[in-house]
């Protein structure tokens, strides 16, 4: 926990105050999750406002504060699928963007060392957006939640408030449908395989 | 390497790729101003849906005291069923009317 529950008890009793010390706490971390999650770098900021704005007006909902984390985990992840819904942005899978990635991912793996420039990272965000292409938007962020952000299976179930099993099968789906995704790429780049 | 791991890698490559942005300047004054335009909104909302109420309940009440206006001047309903349903059939009255026997022309002795 970032902030302490005296201070989101004095939010939830209507202190202002209270509550911009918890943006202020919060707001890098939601905003990585953010930028992570939509991958449109200009409208992070709308969206990671949005969370907040949903946060102080559900704040008196909230039973306890020491489920708040996951309570603003559940609206971020609400918030980014909103988004993501909005833009219904399905992109093509960019094939020479793939198999440059392809090519970078071998030499990072084979080497133990990963070029830092700009181009990579564009190369490397490019490429996980055109493979989770191949799911929905729920699945999107759901796999983003697990394998990026780094949330454990209990964490996750207190977000999505469904059991751990049915995760599971959700989540093993999603991965099946980004790893054939990136089994077509790499067999169309015979090269890259090593 | 298999697959799964090259997938792994890649996911903390992008984890790697894109760090968490340095909030904006008006972030906070943004926010605010959401927050307090939404407050705005929800409060207009709700003085509209208050007058709508009002209204609603004024118009109930209206309507019930014309409605029972009504009722009390209305000689009709102040008659039973059968009653109206007599003097709407006077005609039928007439013709089960008592028949008058004529005792004194008749002699039984004859």
């Amino acid at each position: 926990m970032l902030v302490d529950f005296g201070l989101i008890r004095r939010a939830q009793a209507g202190d202002n105050a209270a509550f911009n010390e918890i943006v202020l706490a919060y707001r890098k971390r939601i905003l990585g999750t953010i930028t992570r999650v939509i991958a449109r770098p200009e409208d992070v900021e709308d969206v990671a406002q949005e969370v907040f704005l949903r946060l102080y007006f559900s704040l008196d909902q909230l039973r306890t504060a020491e489920v708040f984390e996951p309570w603003l985990y559940r609206l971020t992840v609400n918030a980014a699928y909103d988004y993501l819904r909005k833009q219904r942005r399905r992109p093509e899978y960019r094939m020479s963007d793939l198999s440059e990635q392809q090519v970078l991912m071998a030499d990072a793996v084979a080497g133990g060392k990963v070029e830092q420039d700009e181009q990579y990272q564009k190369k490397i965000r490019e490429s996980v957006d055109s493979l989770l292409g191949a799911v929905s938007e729920q699945d999107r962020i759901l796999l983003m939640m697990k394998e990026v952000e780094g949330l454990s299976l209990k964490e996750l179930e207190k977000i999505y408030q469904v059991n751990e099993n049915a995760l599971k099968v959700r989540l093993f789906r999603a991965r099946q449908r980004v790893l054939k995704a990136f089994g077509a790429v790499k067999g169309k780049e015979p090269a890259t395989t090593g | 390497m298999r697959e799964d791991d090259q997938l792994d890698a890649l996911f903390r490559a992008y984890h790697a790729a894109c760090p968490a942005p340095e909030p904006g300047v008006n972030f906070m004054p943004q926010l605010w101003q959401k927050i307090e335009s939404r407050q705005n909104y929800g409060f207009s909302f709700r003085r509209m849906a208050n007058a709508l109420v009002t209204a609603a309940v004024a118009a109930t009440i209206c309507l019930g005291v014309y409605t029972t206006m009504r009722h009390s001047d209305t000689a009709m309903y102040s008659q039973s069923y059968v009653e109206a349903l007599a003097e709407n059939n006077t005609i039928d009255t007439d013709l089960v009317a008592p028949a008058r026997l004529e005792i004194d022309q008749v002699s039984p002795m004859n």
